[in-house]
């Protein structure tokens, strides 16, 4: 086990390298002049000259990969925006637990309300409790998150005043902050997490072990809990990683809805200001974030599942993880 | 196993597939909202009953009435026409984008799908570097390279879909590659580009385009999504992520401009979502539940 963690941890190197590289090279790639956006309209020919040569901006492009690499995956450096002159990694250390406190509250969100809707959803199978879970699920994957922010704001903070609309508080009156973000983005996640738990429990709830144990008394409620959502969990926490994913990336679009000042304001702010560093600082940690929630998810799986757990061990997990997905 | 060459069990299959589908209700109330929306947007120039970007300064933030059925905007220009005409541009991006991302993608999914070994892991360790970036921040990122506007949407959008249906079709010609018709074609000394074209891909088609029905429903959220914050399509252009963007700042006062172009995105994405779980369904019965 701790062996099969190791080599996903080493495996994450090259992942996180190739990231770097990739985006270095697009951005690279960004029509508009970085040093005109920094020194303004008035500058002159020469002060823009001078600042190019200050951000290394006329060397050859594999030159500049390699010192910004060296600077990174060396020095731990990941350079100072080139707008504020603000150290990155200190932004990045205040800003991503804000992200990441949005991410999961909307996680929470998505599996706390969506698993027990798929398991009525299944357990009434063909019932109107089914179809209006349905229903449900599916007005929240066809409801855009900026969209129903927008709403939530208008009702929540513009008419009844109840949530703030914007920014951040702090300590445990801070989360307040988070309720209606963390909401406008879950929808999508979890009507995905009813309809995978749904599906789910529909397969197991035939199966034999389930007969056997109804048969042999064991009360409905435990049937339900312990052997029909236990074995139905797999999908579930598969679904629960990409959705991860999403959350991280549609996270930024709330943020700028809400003007929390987390990752996605970070970053997109500093794409239209040209600020490459933040960029690429930005997208290393968002990518590593995700490449370690996804091996949380792996070794989630043999949490629920010992024969998952045992294939680990013995290296051949490759194998049944690909099978899963 | 199918006996039958792809081509001909294409062509039964797709009238078998409409006979299955026209049984699901809901699927046909999708592909009924998704054709009208399309006949709508196509035809929309001519019944639209302002042009979309005539300004009427005496009916700024007029609310919803007869004449304007869903309104007006700020600058005076009416809702319905812009949400009509903008139909045009949010649903084309997410069909065009999709398109060519399942082309290029499945084209890339079949070579490491067949081909196996060396290409395969080059191809497949490029495309788990690309996944370790969260979907929205790759947009960004790329629509930041190429610039705003509406054929760059397109283009970010299709890079972006390309890595989900390159896995997908690869994981299809693995499971599909083992089957006994691969080898007789094999042994009958068919080429390869025969054997993957005509013999792999048509069966290895129907969760493909289950997933680019979805696809094309979740590329339009995501189009809208860019152009809120500025990325994508421009205004003045009537996108209806643009229109949300431009109706933002005006929600206290006039919260009507918000609510028509989210619900035309919704209604979208809900008809193309319907529809796709009715394919799936006809496409492939084991799915079913």
């Amino acid at each position: 086990m701790l062996k099969y963690v190791l080599k996903r941890l080493i495996w994450m190197i090259p992942i996180v390298l190739g990231v770097a590289i990739l985006v270095f090279i697009m951005m690279t790639f960004c029509p508009g002049k970085p040093e005109e956006i920094i020194l303004g309209p008035s500058a002159t020919e020469t002060e823009l000259a001078a600042k190019r040569l200050e951000l290394g901006l006329d060397d050859p492009i594999v030159l500049r990969l390699g010192r910004y690499m060296s600077d990174v995956f060396i020095h731990f450096d990941l350079g100072k925006s080139w707008l504020t002159n603000v150290d990155i990694t200190s932004s990045i250390k205040e800003r991503l637990p804000r992200t990441l406190m949005l991410t999961i509250t909307t996680l929470l969100i998505s599996v706390g309300i969506g698993i027990p809707l798929g398991v009525i959803a299944a357990i009434k199978q063909n019932k109107w409790q089914d179809s209006l879970c349905m229903v449900l699920a599916l007005i929240g994957v066809a409801i855009p998150n900026f969209w129903l922010a927008l709403l939530l704001v208008l009702q929540f903070s513009v008419k009844l005043n109840w949530l703030p609309a914007l920014g951040i508080g702090t300590g445990l009156a801070g989360i307040k902050y988070y309720i209606l973000p963390a909401i406008s983005g879950s929808t999508g996640g979890l009507a995905s997490c009813a309809r995978q738990t749904r599906s789910a429990m529909l397969d197991v709830i035939r199966a034999d072990y389930i007969t056997t144990a109804r048969s042999k008394g064991v009360p409905e409620r435990d049937v339900i809990m312990k052997h029909a959502l236990k074995n139905s969990l797999i999908p579930i926490i598969t679904v629960m990683g990409t959705m991860f994913g999403h959350f991280l990336g549609g996270a930024m679009i709330i943020e700028t809805i809400f003007a929390i000042p987390g990752m996605g304001t970070y970053i997109i702010g500093a794409v239209n200001s040209r600020d490459y560093p933040i960029v690429q600082g930005g997208s290393i940690f968002l990518a590593i974030t995700f490449s370690f929630c996804m091996l949380i998810v792996d070794l989630l799986y043999a949490l629920v599942d010992p024969r998952i757990k045992a294939q680990y061990a013995s290296g051949r997990k490759k194998r049944k993880v690909k099978a899963n997905a | 196993m199918p006996k039958t060459t792809g081509h001909a069990k294409n062509q039964g299959g797709f009238t078998a597939v409409m006979r299955q589908m026209s049984k699901n209700k809901a699927a046909m109330l999708g592909l009924l909202i998704l054709s009208t929306e399309i006949i709508l947007a196509i035809l929309a120039p001519y019944i639209i009953p302002y042009d979309y970007s005539f300004m009427d300064m005496a009916n700024m933030f007029a609310t919803p009435s007869f004449s304007h059925p869903f309104g007006c905007d700020d600058m005076g220009r009416d809702i319905f026409s812009r949400v009509l005409f903008g139909a045009r541009y949010s649903i084309s991006i997410g069909i065009i984008a999709v398109a060519i991302g399942s082309v290029i993608g499945c084209t890339i999914g079949a070579i490491a799908g067949f081909f196996g070994g060396q290409v395969d892991n080059l191809i497949m360790r490029f495309l788990d570097i690309i996944q370790a970036i969260p979907g929205m921040l790759l947009m960004i990122v790329i629509s930041a390279v190429l610039g705003p506007g509406y054929f760059n949407t397109i283009v970010a959008l299709s890079i972006g879909s390309i890595s989900g249906m390159a896995r997908m079709l690869r994981a299809q010609m693995l499971k599909e590659r083992e089957n006994e018709y691969i080898e007789a074609a094999q042994s009958i000394n068919c080429s390869k580009f025969r054997i993957i074209t005509s013999h792999l891909l048509p069966n290895c088609i129907s969760p493909m385009i289950v997933s680019a029905t979805m696809g094309v429903a979740q590329t339009i959220t995501m189009a809208a999504g860019l152009s809120f914050i500025g990325l994508g399509v421009q205004p003045p252009i009537p996108e209806w992520g643009a229109m949300l963007s431009a109706a933002r700042q005006f929600i206290r006062q006039a919260p009507h401009l918000v609510y028509f172009p989210g619900l035309a995105i919704a209604v979208t994405v809900l008809a193309l979502n319907l529809l796709g779980d009715g394919l799936r369904d006809a496409l492939d019965p084991k799915l079913k539940n």
